[in-house]
């Protein structure tokens, strides 16, 4: 399969079903490459799907891109591990391969069921930009009968609030659109904060979009609960220690990235958010303290 | 039947209901979970706040998924929990638990005698780890009335020298009573309201105190007061070391439900004979606080010492994730 249709068959999801995650539209991607795949060994199996990774990564630059090959790379490995006969092998990954698609799927609603309790009656929450995860669970919220109303910052550059807050009005929510900067003015009237995340790192802390650091850092100073709402496949092999140290491919779009001019002058989508500002996190493999995140990631890597 | 003693120990009563299922022929280990999860949401519904119950309920079950699983054949390491590992290696969907099995039965029985044996040495167990943690000359306070903190300072007395003071707990006091037995030892003991926790907080070395229970983040649902102890303490840096046995570990998270919550007759706060005010004012007497993990600094259990932090893990090997929910 040419890096062509690789790339044809990574957008067409995206552009058929725009809630779909773009690590779970990767994996189906890779898994697609990987069925028309015609090598007889497993390293070339290996490497032609690194580069199938990078052709992806090139098209979309954001964590759950690269955590989701990542996965799928470490999927291959194990499974490879079990049977010596290559065809075999090949089978049962491209079966085993379905399974997790159809189980990753079911994240979501996982999610929700898990963090709706969590949301009182007569609650105020805020959010930060777009996530489709957020989203569910305040579905959720709202099917158990609750009343709640969230302010959404509006997020620039993209004002990504702006369309969080009209997908929120559709389900009847009442929501106010607030500047970034409002942030600290708004939290006293918060009762509880959550958002998304793009890729949650090993130390337990998230990778979001800009913005979020202030509103967790906010959070802390009036001790108000942070809550973070993530799948299980944005875990990432990354342990940033500050800012600086999240890797420059993740911060800027890939286009940005393409053309090589000076990244001094750009600014950063995304930031790095530590787990002491977190209170929990809400996954499908449960309710994890920050702490339990690493755990997670070393029962599957190492 | 269950004999539920007001309050104090109810956690051995629950195991030994559980010899009796055993006995009808029940050899589906399907069937004998749904019987024993249903018995086990009676109970936890007619005392939410005795949340042992409950937990005992959860390592039950989890004993009977471990005996099925070692008669299936399963091998040891596989791993019961949910994990990115497990999401990508499972072959198709979990066990039923529908295959007889003519030994589980005893195995089952067998496991919970042991289980049992257990619960009866943890206050023993703990009270073993006195020495490391209490010095000579130290001045230790604590709160209110707890077993597990009378048995601790108890055995340290045998071979250290050290004062305690205790905060009396309104309304209850059950504080004086704590006082009363620890002076028993020989220990120098001064009582003190609870007014006073923050202002003689800087001449105390560490405050020890017991538990209700132990919520999955670390937290702690303890007896009233003891918030406002935590954050004194916290305030002077001196260490909040909590005794308690893995039984009061419970899956649940501090959410809104709020049905920990206990309110008693607030008769001890404003007694009746006020009467003229009673018409102008709501009064309330809650039984417990809630207590953020950020202020505890060491788990003292039967397993041994650990942070709060680590909870996480303890919970893991106690129960299997799909009986969080009973």
């Amino acid at each position: 399969m040419g890096t062509d249709d690789l790339i044809e068959t990574f957008r067409a999801q995206l552009r058929d079903d725009p809630d779909v995650a773009s690590a779970v539209a990767a994996i189906r991607a890779l898994l697609g490459f990987l069925k028309q795949d015609r090598g007889e060994t497993i390293q070339g199996l290996r490497n032609s799907l690194r580069d199938a990774i990078d052709t992806l990564s090139r098209v979309d630059s954001s964590v759950a891109v690269s955590s989701g090959g990542e996965l799928f790379l470490r999927f291959i490995s194990l499974t490879s591990l079990e049977y010596s006969d290559y065809s075999k092998c090949k089978e049962i990954m491209i079966e085993r391969g379905e399974i997790f698609l159809t189980k990753v799927s079911l994240s979501r609603n996982k999610i929700a069921k898990l963090c709706h309790p969590f949301i009182r009656d007569g609650a105020r929450i805020l959010t930060h930009a777009y996530s489709r995860v957020v989203l569910r669970v305040l579905e959720a919220a709202v099917e158990s009968k609750k009343r709640f109303s969230v302010y959404v910052t509006e997020s620039q550059p993209d004002e990504a609030g702006q369309k969080m807050a009209k997908a929120l009005r559709k389900l009847n929510i009442p929501v106010t659109v607030i500047l970034d900067a409002a942030v600290g003015y708004i939290m006293e009237k918060v009762d509880l904060v959550l958002v998304g995340a793009e890729g949650v790192v090993e130390s337990g802390g998230i990778i979001n979009k800009i913005g979020t650091n202030q509103i967790a850092v906010c959070a802390k100073a009036q001790n108000k609960p942070f809550y973070v709402v993530a799948e299980s496949f944005k875990f990432v092999r990354l342990f940033p220690l500050n800012q600086q140290d999240v890797p420059d491919r993740f911060k800027y779009k890939a286009d940005t990235l393409k053309t090589g001019q000076n990244l001094t002058e750009e600014h950063p989508w995304i930031d790095y958010t530590s787990p002491s500002l977190i209170t929990l996190l809400f996954t499908d493999l449960g309710v994890l303290t920050p702490s339990a995140v690493s755990d997670e990631l070393i029962k599957l890597y190492l | 039947a269950l004999s539920r003693r007001s309050g104090h120990r109810p956690d051995p009563a629950p195991h030994r209901h559980r010899p009796p299922a055993g006995r009808a022929s029940h050899w589906l280990s399907r069937e004998l979970m749904d019987l024993i999860r249903t018995e086990g949401q009676r109970m936890t519904a007619a005392q939410p706040s005795e949340t042992t119950v409950g937990n005992m309920v959860r390592r039950v079950l989890k004993v009977i998924r471990e005996e099925y699983g070692r008669l299936h054949g399963r091998s040891e390491e596989s791993d019961q929990q949910e994990s990115l590992h497990k999401l990508l290696t499972s072959g198709g969907l979990s066990e039923d638990f529908r295959t007889p099995y003519p030994s589980l039965r005893a195995n089952v029985i067998e496991a919970i005698n042991e289980m049992l044996i257990e619960l009866e040495g943890t206050t023993d167990n703990i009270a073993m780890q006195a020495l490391e943690h209490i010095h000579s000359n130290e001045v230790i306070m604590t709160i209110g009335y707890s077993r597990t903190v009378e048995a601790f300072l108890k055995e340290a007395a045998r071979k250290r020298k050290f004062q305690v003071i205790v905060a009396e707990c309104a309304p209850f006091c059950q504080g004086h009573e704590m006082a009363v037995q620890l002076s028993k030892e020989g220990i120098e003991t001064t009582v003190m309201s609870d007014a006073a926790i923050f202002a003689v907080m800087s001449r105390v070395n560490k405050v020890i105190i017991g538990t209700k229970t132990i919520l999955a983040n670390g937290a702690l649902i303890a007896v009233s007061g003891t918030h406002t102890l935590a954050l004194a303490a916290k305030h002077h840096s001196t260490p909040l070391i909590v005794c308690a046995p893995m039984f009061k570990l419970s899956p649940q998270f501090p959410n809104e439900e709020d049905s920990f919550h206990k309110f008693v007759s607030p008769q001890e706060v404003l007694p009746f004979t006020e009467g003229e005010i009673l018409a102008k004012i709501n009064v309330h007497c809650p039984v417990f606080d809630y207590v953020p993990p950020e202020l505890i600094t060491l788990f003292i259990s039967n397993i041994g010492g650990n942070a709060p932090s680590y909870i996480y893990r303890l919970m893991s090997e106690l129960y299997h994730p799909d009986d969080y929910e009973l």
